[in-house]
């Protein structure tokens, strides 16, 4: 029973524990969801933190089919691989790779971002991708808090009501025969 | 010094000397002895075999002269105390008794030269009495609405013997007791420190006496959790009973944050809300354990324990001689 322990202990008990945290990458650009990600997977936000200390916490990102690329990224940049063997050097756009596996970029993102050295592939573990929004049920009980957005999403035109877009200041009001495209 | 002694004790002799003890080398010796190798393993296969040698009292060894220990004690405690007090309260009775067994074992005629040393019987409960007193005193004063349990529990660890034992031990009243047995036993060590705060008071006041205790015992809380030393098995009845007692409202508990609920190592913040304000929060490692350690959380910002508190005054008592009673009060 950790009823009785003394009042160090429990405090101790809540500094070392490993929270999960949640962030939704729907319409965010994947390097910022990364870089998000593996400064809580290191465990950078906390105080406490060393290099040799193992205290990351888990991530959850959920909607990762959903993740939005600025500029022409999605066909301009290219992710490599090599196995080694003669005739294996595949080339693919970031479209492709996207359409064979919706995590794969962040996944990658993330591995890139994290120290490279053999704690690299343990906190990996502890990132949790779902492509979207559906996730299952022990994931959802373990979750301690959501993280906000780094992007903030821009309102689509369909998005605004007719009132507003009324409101909105025009430069010049054209005459009544202006005829517009 | 160390490092020579175990290069001989593993017979490797570089430098051939002659140790005389601790701190104490001749390196100039005529020519390497032959027999010195053979003689320093037998002597460390006996040290290995009898294991180290049993404690002696400092009172047993070389450069001891009592009188001068015992001046010295008060001046280094820098109280002044009446010597004879100081001295009788040395003396334990199971001292006086196995000197008394000595005598007649060795002969002497107890009615002609009879032991004219005093017990520190009375001085020892009038020493325990003031001790107990003034620490209930002061713990009041400091911490006004700690009740009565609370006060009773943090007078009775700082007057234990494993506190009361520390404080002795590391003040050498060890090596200026009169007891029958080596190392001298925890029950005796705590009879001759109250004894010898019973003989401060008669010696230089309460004023001073108390001055002392504050010192030397109440210095020992600093650090320690209200609930280390006093152990309450239901908080959370606790607290019930002390909210309404005050007439605030009853708490109630809500999760406040979980991490990993499903994994090995879960972790619950639990907070106590009273008429929707919180009053505290706790984490735990179960839902239950989470809300017993925030009402325990609740019980120590209620009765001003908590570790943010302002610290106690040990200040030199320049200004506090003349008000004894306003002295508790305000070393808060």
């Amino acid at each position: 029973m950790t009823c009785a322990l003394p009042k160090k202990t429990q405090s101790q008990w809540a500094t070392f524990a490993r929270s999960w945290f949640l962030i939704d990458a729907r319409m965010q650009p994947p390097g910022k969801i990364a870089s998000m990600c593996s400064v809580r997977l290191q465990g950078k936000h906390k105080p406490i933190y060393h290099p040799l200390s193992d205290i990351g916490d888990h991530v959850v990102v959920m909607n990762t089919r959903h993740i939005a690329f600025s500029g022409n990224k999605w066909e301009q940049k290219v992710y490599s691989s090599h196995t080694g063997y003669p005739g294996s050097f595949k080339q693919l756009t970031a479209a492709q790779m996207h359409k064979k596996d919706p995590t794969a970029i962040i996944k990658l993102a993330v591995y890139g971002m994290l120290p490279k050295n053999l704690t690299r592939r343990t906190m990996m573990q502890r990132l949790h991708l779902f492509p979207d929004d559906v996730l299952p049920e022990d994931i959802l009980k373990n979750l301690t808090e959501e993280l906000p957005q780094p992007r903030e999403i821009p309102r689509k035109l369909s998005e605004y009501t007719q009132e507003e877009r009324n409101a909105f200041p025009m430069l010049w009001t054209p005459p009544e025969d202006y005829r517009m495209k | 010094m160390a490092a020579c002694r175990a290069l001989v004790s593993r017979a490797v002799l570089p430098l051939h000397f002659h140790y005389v003890s601790r701190g104490v080398m001749l390196t100039h010796v005529r020519e390497k002895k032959r027999w010195m190798k053979a003689y320093t393993l037998i002597m460390e296969r006996k040290r290995k075999m009898e294991g180290p040698p049993p404690p002696k009292p400092r009172s047993q060894q070389t450069n001891f002269d009592y009188h001068a220990e015992v001046e010295a004690f008060g001046a280094r405690v820098q109280e002044r105390f009446s010597l004879e007090l100081l001295k009788t309260a040395f003396v334990n009775t199971c001292y006086l008794r196995s000197e008394e067994e000595r005598r007649r074992a060795l002969g002497h005629d107890l009615e002609t030269t009879a032991l004219n040393l005093k017990d520190n019987g009375e001085l020892c409960v009038h020493g325990q009495e003031f001790t107990k007193g003034f620490l209930s005193d002061w713990c009041r004063g400091s911490f006004p609405s700690l009740p009565e349990e609370g006060v009773a529990a943090v007078v009775g660890h700082l007057t234990g013997s494993e506190v009361m034992c520390h404080v002795a031990r590391n003040l050498a009243l060890e090596d200026l007791t009169m007891s029958a047995e080596f190392p001298v036993p925890d029950e005796t060590l705590q009879g001759t420190f109250f004894a010898v705060i019973g003989a401060l008071e008669q010696s230089s006041g309460s004023v001073r006496a108390g001055l002392f205790i504050r010192d030397f015992l109440v210095t020992q809380l600093i650090g320690k959790d209200l609930f280390d030393m006093w152990k309450v098995v239901d908080p959370m009845g606790l607290l019930v009973k002390e909210l309404s007692r005050k007439g605030i409202a009853l708490p109630e508990p809500r999760l406040i944050r979980s991490a990993g609920a499903s994994t090995v190592l879960p972790l619950y913040f639990v907070g106590l809300y009273s008429d929707r304000k919180l009053l505290a929060q706790g984490p735990g490692e179960t839902v239950l354990a989470a809300e017993e350690e925030a009402a325990r959380v609740a019980l120590r910002k209620l009765y001003g324990f908590t570790e943010n508190r302002r610290p106690w005054d040990f200040t030199a008592p320049r200004e506090q001689l003349q008000k004894p009673s306003a002295q508790a009060l305000s070393s808060r």
